[in-house]
């Protein structure tokens, strides 16, 4: 494939019917029972990805949530080269990302929350300094991305001391300055900001945002941090299960999603709780102002009722705030509806 | 006396925690043996007379012996100690009602204990695969005195783990540099654990024997093989339980000075 | 592999050595100890090989110094290795905490990295004396300068098998998360090595000449220095390597493969 042809790909990231499978051995209790693990082994087929399809364009950012074990990582480390596909096809950047090709590596970004590349013992000065001949990226190229990283992170002065010694938001912060020295087209972060301060989590979302902006990177996330998302992310790709549940923008998740709507109801006089509960859901009842869950297909008529039985002044009907559904995404509550 | 039969009980069931890696330590211990079992097989099958005051069945057992030896007296838990020291976990025993010598010391003794049965069946595996001759004490006062010294090369081997153990209350980074000079490093070359000590010129063996290091290993196994008796082994012992007395007050002297230095840091 | 491509390695090699050097450097007295230590282990080997062969008058038939010289070649191989090598003492903690996911996913080679990358400060101190000193030893057995030729190529020989060595330990140690203990063994079975291969009995000789063929590591090179090997030796040593490094490449990619088709 020549050079000119790879650079027309509009699409950054494709991934069709991808499906990867794991071989566990399970494990029994016990003294005789791991001993019959050592013999028979017991194996078993997890599917983590169930023919899952979508497709990335260049420079979009986009969130990836689901609960635990939903296949998000998996996801990530199949594009970045780390594993390979029981079966499917994927392309990143142009690229099988299984071949692991150099110039494959060079134009990507893996960032997992937890997991350091920086050298523990030295300053991060050093770790970017290896990067730097191992991604060969030229003097000037080098001074310049360092400086403006630096900048934008506010991580100039830390640069000498000793990554041991630096709080975690600190080191977040260096990591992502050591996964981005060479400038990637498309970059997966994992949990960015697991385990940081609110304070730090701020500062590494609006990074994320600015860099997705200024450089016109591709970029994945992954979280468990719905402000990530909120904040982040226009599209979004729900999985569960290893299946693709929703994938668009994070406006229409709540149409695909919300199970219930908000009334809000003010009182002119004090009425009996229990017979709003007859109605919906009571959330809050404080005086003059009741908030009642009702499912979205009774909300019209559940108005209509509170209308005619109760002394309302004022009444409105809202959708169910974006937090709360994601966090049912999270739990892996949600069930697929029909749309 | 209850909650050290607690502490054995524990720690005897801890050193399963981690099969394999127990199962590896035994499987060195065999190697090591091996090594040292055919060198000296191959020295002595050159020659049918007596090399440095060993015979042929004397050496051999002098390499088997090496076996129980290793296992009853360097096969320690206390090594840990000093890791606990420079992570100060310390502090969470300190705060019990347990004195932590003899603590450890009983989880020396529980670790003591497995690796002596597995000794047991090394050696008769290692007895049928190698069929070595072998030299039977049979003099019931040599025996005894074995047995005494076996005990005090316990002591001085514990005491001088803690010795070792007290250095990451000045310098949490040296705990394992530390065991690494005097227990690896000496103990190996200086008890007699690779080689027996009397291969030495004669001045220098006198000079070692005023140092603690013959006492864990090599003098226990003389005495066996009845290679020392009378005065000379009288002497020996009396320089061991001097070795004792005064690492003891060492060892007490270190640690109280450890604590100090550790409260100052107030780590 | 271009020429290119084995500049960009060994730029990279120094950019890690140096990092890894100046970890160690950062703790002096660790540093002095290691060093104290394993020149003391060194001085007491020698004295203790040197007062057994002269009491015994020989040891399977060579001298005080020839069994001194075999003491050198072992020191060599094995400090050399360790000197390259000293990473995969590291590489359990790359595995078990999932660093090594980010390592794969750098542009270059990942086996290169977790063999080669923390190069050892402490035997790069001991290295020349150790090279100086088997340089002495070896004049006074006045070789011919054929002989010396053949000892460095078994050498390096001995040096491709030890390279294979740490390769399937850290291969096992993907697969199974064990890595400190397959090593120590490892170190121990070539600790037989520091005397010559001759001293074992079959079946132990055998299996220390073809299947862990220690003798080959570390007997071989200075037979060859004393002129004790024929070219049939040579050319089944060098068979033997060959055939030790391409059984270890292939563990590895095996490994990988495991490791990447698992579950995180």
């Amino acid at each position: 494939m020549g050079k000119s042809e790879r650079e027309e790909f509009e699409k950054a990231i494709i991934v069709e019917r991808l499906a990867k499978n794991f071989e566990i051995t399970e494990k029994k209790s016990g003294l005789i029972g791991s001993l019959q693990t050592l013999i028979v082994p017991t194996k078993k087929t997890v599917r983590a990805l169930k023919s899952i399809s979508f497709s990335i364009s260049q420079g979009e950012l986009i969130g990836f949530i689901g609960p635990n074990g939903a296949g998000k990582t998996t996801t990530l480390k199949i594009l970045s080269g780390l594993l390979y596909p029981s079966s499917g096809f994927v392309q990143v950047l142009g690229f099988d990302p299984w071949v692991r090709r150099p110039e494959f590596l060079k134009q990507i970004s893996l960032v997992m929350g937890q997991k350091n590349q920086l050298w523990w013992d030295l300053p991060a000065i050093d770790t970017f300094e290896l990067n730097k001949a191992i991604y060969e990226i030229p003097d000037n190229k080098f001074k310049e991305n360092l400086e403006e990283l630096t900048t934008i992170l506010e991580v100039k002065k830390l640069l000498n001391t000793q990554v041991r010694r630096l709080s975690l938001g600190q080191r977040m912060r260096l990591e992502l300055v050591a996964a981005l020295l060479h400038k990637p087209k498309v970059l997966f972060l994992d949990e960015p900001t697991i385990g940081l301060d609110v304070v730090a989590q701020q500062k590494v979302r609006d990074f994320i945002f600015d860099y997705n902006r200024r450089f016109k990177a591709t970029i994945m996330l992954t979280s468990h941090n719905m402000d990530d998302l909120i904040d982040l992310a226009k599209r979004v790709i729900v999985v569960y299960k290893g299946e693709i549940l929703f994938d668009g923008d994070l406006k229409e998740l709540v149409g695909q999603f919300a199970r219930e709507k908000i009334i809000k109801v003010y009182l002119d006089k004090p009425a009996d709780i229990k017979k709003f509960s007859e109605i919906g859901k009571v959330k809050k009842y404080d005086y003059p102002q009741a908030i009642i869950r009702v499912p979205r297909e009774a909300s019209a008529v559940a108005a209509s009722e509170l209308l005619q039985n109760f002394p309302v002044a004022d009444l409105t009907i809202e959708e169910e705030p974006i937090e709360d559904i994601i966090r049912r995404v999270f739990k892996g509550e949600t069930v697929k509806k029909k749309s | 006396m209850n909650k050290y039969l607690q502490v054995f009980k524990i720690s005897f069931q801890q050193e399963f925690a981690y099969p394999l890696s127990f199962v590896m330590w035994r499987v060195r211990n065999v190697l090591q043996i091996f090594v040292v079992f055919f060198l000296w097989d191959t020295v002595f099958s050159f020659r049918e007379s007596v090399l440095f005051g060993y015979d042929r069945d004397r050496i051999l057992t002098y390499v088997f012996g090496l076996i129980f030896i290793k296992a009853f007296v360097l096969s320690a838990r206390a090594q840990d100690v000093a890791g606990e020291i420079a992570r100060g976990e310390i502090i969470n025993y300190l705060l019990k009602p347990v004195n932590y010598f003899k603590y450890w010391l009983t989880r020396d003794i529980s670790s003591k204990t497995l690796n002596l049965i597995f000794a047991v069946g090394e050696f008769i595996l290692l007895y049928l695969i190698l069929k070595p001759p072998f030299y039977f004490q049979t003099n019931p006062v040599q025996i005894t005195l074995f047995l005494i010294s076996i005990g005090l090369a316990i002591l001085t081997y514990f005491l001088l783990l803690f010795i070792v153990n007290a250095i990451p209350f000045w310098a949490p980074e040296m705990g394992w540099g530390g065991h690494f000079l005097v227990t690896v490093i000496l103990v190996e070359f200086l008890s007699g654990s690779l080689f027996p000590l009397d291969i030495l010129p004669v001045n220098i063996q006198n000079v070692l024997s005023f140092t603690p290091f013959p006492y864990i290993i090599f003098f226990p196994l003389q005495v066996y093989l009845g290679k020392v008796t009378g005065i000379l082994l009288f002497k020996g012992i009396v320089v061991a339980i001097f070795w004792i007395i005064v690492l003891w007050f060492f060892m007490n002297w270190v640690w109280s000075k450890g604590f100090k230095a550790y409260q100052a840091y107030g780590r | 592999m271009d020429v290119r491509r084995l500049f960009y390695y060994f730029k990279i090699w120094l950019f890690m050595s140096k990092n890894s050097f100046l970890m160690v450097l950062n703790q002096k007295s660790v540093l002095l100890i290691f060093l104290i230590g394993k020149v003391l282990r060194f001085l007491f080997f020698i004295a203790f090989l040197f007062f057994l062969v002269s009491g015994a008058e020989n040891l399977a038939g060579y001298n005080s110094t020839q069994s001194i010289f075999f003491f050198l070649s072992f020191m060599i191989i094995d400090t050399t290795s360790q000197f390259f090598f000293r990473e995969v003492y590291r590489f359990r903690t790359y595995v078990v905490t999932g660093d090594f996911d980010l390592i794969l996913a750098k542009p270059m080679s990942a086996l290169f990295r977790v063999l080669m990358g923390g190069a050892d400060v402490i035997d790069l101190i001991t290295l020349p004396p150790l090279y100086a000193a088997t340089s002495y030893v070896g004049n006074l057995l006045s070789p011919t300068p054929f002989q010396v030729f053949i000892y460095l190529l078994l050498l390096l020989t001995g040096l491709l098998i030890t390279t294979a060595f740490h390769i399937i330990v850290i291969s096992f140690g993907i697969i199974t998360l064990e890595v400190d203990h397959s090593i120590m063994i490892y170190r121990d079975i070539t600790a037989m090595g520091r005397f010559p291969i001759d001293i074992y009995k079959e079946p132990l000789k055998g299996i220390l000449t073809y299947f862990i063929p220690v003798a080959i590591m570390m007997t071989f090179p200075a037979k060859a220095f004393m002129g004790l090997v024929n070219f049939q030796g040579l050319l089944s040593a060098i068979v033997i390597g060959g055939v030790f490094m391409f059984v270890a490449l292939r563990f590895w990619n095996f490994a990988l493969k495991k490791y990447t088709s698992a579950s995180s």
